[in-house]
């Protein structure tokens, strides 16, 4: 079935997203099949990351032979400490892996929400460092080819999207988020993170008309219309607080996986101390998008309780917290 | 590198359509078309004067007829462009305008071409008004205690990226030099109240220390952090201010964090900005050398018009045009 794009001003027509029926439709938990998501130590970025992913990957049955492979990690400042950005070295090690597994190409992509200067922070970031000369390898999403897509969801004002002709034609798209708390939305996770595909070129930096229509909503709406086909979380050192910038480092020793975006963020969300239907986007996208619950949520490796690290939350949000009983 | 390197990519990265894209190759955009258009007029004007000084100065690589072609299909480009509102959008054939308005309109008129247009572009950005400080939002702040979530002043607008959202340091910046540059005798009435309102909310929206960033100076009690390419747009904005503290402040900002800057883009517009206000800068051509070996610019084209310019002289975009 053809992904369902209306040619704005595109130049040829799209290949389409060659999704998974599962992944292709919004589907109500009720009808869905468990989730699966993994939970693995790491306890730095100077361990064999691609090992570690190449081991987990493996227990996911991902068909990637030969086709395009997108990774969106979460770019989104210059930041030396490696307390904001996906840290390169896993960007670079599932590169690696996915390449490994049979893929035809594997792009790095992003689309920063504040900063123009794409270049700056990949720099800053040293991404070149770990996957050599960026020139191929890596697509600034705010600077690519548009085209214009009805969203699946209609939750915000907007009923259509300028999305970019890369992620659009990449066969399978994994994103790869920080664990972050977020002084919006209360976490950004895999979800949040593909805010980061709206390119800037048609909604400027920040792509405030999204933050006008309605954040959570338009999160719902961005993942309905291009859903992630896997998820790889970034929580060896994560950040609590005032997030997504200004928070403290918050080491956690952890990655997370998994090929349901949203039983990923339930998963991180539990890790985090907080409870995932008290986030409203998530609520929201439990809804169609994904497993919320724990009881279809199969867990790989370590067990969510065994990992929990209670995250400091700006006070707005200690009604997401475990421990804070619902009024 | 600008005979060898920044003028050739410009050249060869034109569209057929005329207009270019943001990378090499890519769809033709406003901002990307605006912006190689002023650059490469500032390389004919440059090499024009070398001429006339019979300075031996040679530019191998292009020659006057080829720059003066990718001007006519450049402008043609983007005249079609224009939206009968007389805004420009992101791409030809979107139906609504937004930032890039300013730079179509300032290229249009360092072409000299159609002032009716330009005229139109200026009137569409003086009517085009940022939402958040409309009556009833703002006393909705005030109801929803916004002021503790962030510190700005709401009445104070520039201008947004998009219609319909919250004004911004960088297109507020962009529209003011547009307005700067171009004579008043082409400016809407309202201009020069917009402008004021404008000035006004930059120097709100800095950083506490200096510089800015997007437009955030304080979210929940964190000074905001400044960045490279809203500070350098805000202190192009605010030329006439030089003198003014938080101007300067602000440029001793830019000054410190300069050799840092490692994104190609970043470093010419710093570059600029540091001559225009006559501080010192490292010669610029050897970094933006090491930054095109790393990565060839990424195929940035804003990058590599903005990389022309600093490397020519001080661009006349800059300084405002006196008309009889």
């Amino acid at each position: 079935m053809p992904y369902p794009v209306q040619l704005g001003t595109a130049s040829r027509p799209p290949t389409g997203r060659k999704m998974s029926a599962h992944n292709n439709s919004l589907i109500p938990s009720f009808n869905r099949p468990p989730s699966c998501v993994a939970i693995r130590r790491a306890p730095n970025y100077q361990v064999d990351l691609a090992a570690l992913l190449d081991e987990t990957l493996h227990e996911f049955d991902l068909k990637v032979q030969g086709i395009t492979v997108l990774l969106k990690p979460n770019f989104v400042e210059p930041d030396p400490q490696g307390v904001i950005n996906t840290h390169p070295a896993l960007v670079a090690a599932a590169r690696e892996c996915f390449l490994r597994m049979g893929a035809r190409s594997v792009i790095v992509a992003e689309g920063p929400g504040h900063e123009r200067d794409t270049e700056g922070i990949l720099e800053t970031n040293r991404l070149r460092h770990y996957l050599g000369p960026l020139a191929g390898k890596f697509v600034d999403l705010n600077l690519d080819d548009v085209r214009l897509v009805p969203t699946r969801t209609r939750a915000s004002s907007v009923k259509e999207l300028y999305l970019p002709r890369t992620v659009l034609e990449a066969d399978f798209v994994v994103s790869m988020p920080k664990l972050k708390t977020h002084h919006w939305a209360g976490v950004t996770l895999s979800l949040k993170n593909m805010f980061g595909i709206v390119p800037g070129n048609c909604y400027g930096w920040p792509k405030n008309a999204l933050h006008w229509a309605g954040l959570t909503q338009s999160i719902l709406d961005i993942n309905s219309t291009v859903r992630p086909d896997f998820a790889i979380v970034d929580g060896i050192i994560g950040m609590e607080g005032n997030g997504p910038l200004q928070g403290d480092a918050k080491p956690c020793g952890l990655l997370v996986a998994g090929n349901d975006p949203v039983a990923v963020d339930a998963t991180c969300a539990r890790i985090m101390g907080l409870v995932p239907d008290r986030i409203d986007y998530l609520a929201r996208a439990g809804l169609l998008l994904g497993h919320l619950k724990g009881e279809n949520i199969r867990q790989l490796g370590e067990a969510p309780e065994s990992v929990r690290t209670s995250f400091a939350v700006l006070d707005k949000f200690k009604r997401l917290k475990s421990e804070h009983a619902h009024s | 590198m600008l005979e060898r390197v920044s003028v050739p990519f410009l050249l060869g990265a034109q569209n057929a359509d005329g207009g270019w894209g943001y990378r090499n190759g890519g769809q033709s955009a406003v901002e990307p078309t605006s912006w190689v258009l002023l650059a490469l007029k500032e390389v004919e004007e440059s090499k024009s004067r070398d001429i006339e000084k019979s300075r031996t100065v040679q530019l191998l690589n292009f020659s006057t007829p080829q720059l003066l072609n990718a001007f006519e299909a450049g402008v043609r480009w983007l005249r079609e462009s224009q939206l009968s509102n007389g805004s420009w959008p992101s791409f030809a054939g979107q139906p609504r305008g937004c930032w890039v308005t300013a730079a179509a309109s300032l290229a249009l008129y360092t072409h000299r071409d159609s002032p009716d247009r330009v005229a139109h572009g200026l009137q569409w950005l003086v009517d085009t008004w940022p939402v958040e400080g409309r009556l009833w939002r703002r006393i909705g702040a005030k109801l929803l205690r916004h002021d503790r979530v962030v510190r700005m002043d709401l009445s104070l607008r520039g201008w947004s990226w998009t219609p319909g959202t919250a004004s911004w340091v960088e297109p507020t910046a962009c529209a003011l030099i547009a307005f700067h540059h171009i004579p008043q005798q082409m400016h809407p009435s309202g201009a020069v109240r917009r402008r004021q309102l404008a000035e006004r909310m930059l120097y709100d929206r800095m950083c506490p220390g200096g510089g800015w960033n997007s437009g955030n100076p304080l979210v929940y009690g964190a000074a905001g952090v400044p960045r490279i390419g809203p500070t350098v747009w805000a202190l192009l904005a605010l030329q006439e201010h030089r003198d003014r503290a938080e101007t300067r402040c602000s440029l001793d900002w830019l000054g410190q964090a300069y050799s840092q800057i490692q994104g190609p883009g970043s470093l010419a517009l710093a570059h600029l900005c540091l001559r225009l206000y006559n501080c010192p800068a490292p010669a610029l051509e050897p970094s933006l050398a090491a930054l095109n070996s790393n990565n060839q610019f990424l195929g940035d084209t804003l990058a590599a018009a903005w990389a022309a310019m600093a490397l020519g002289g001080m661009p006349r975009w800059l300084s405002p045009e006196i008309r009889n």
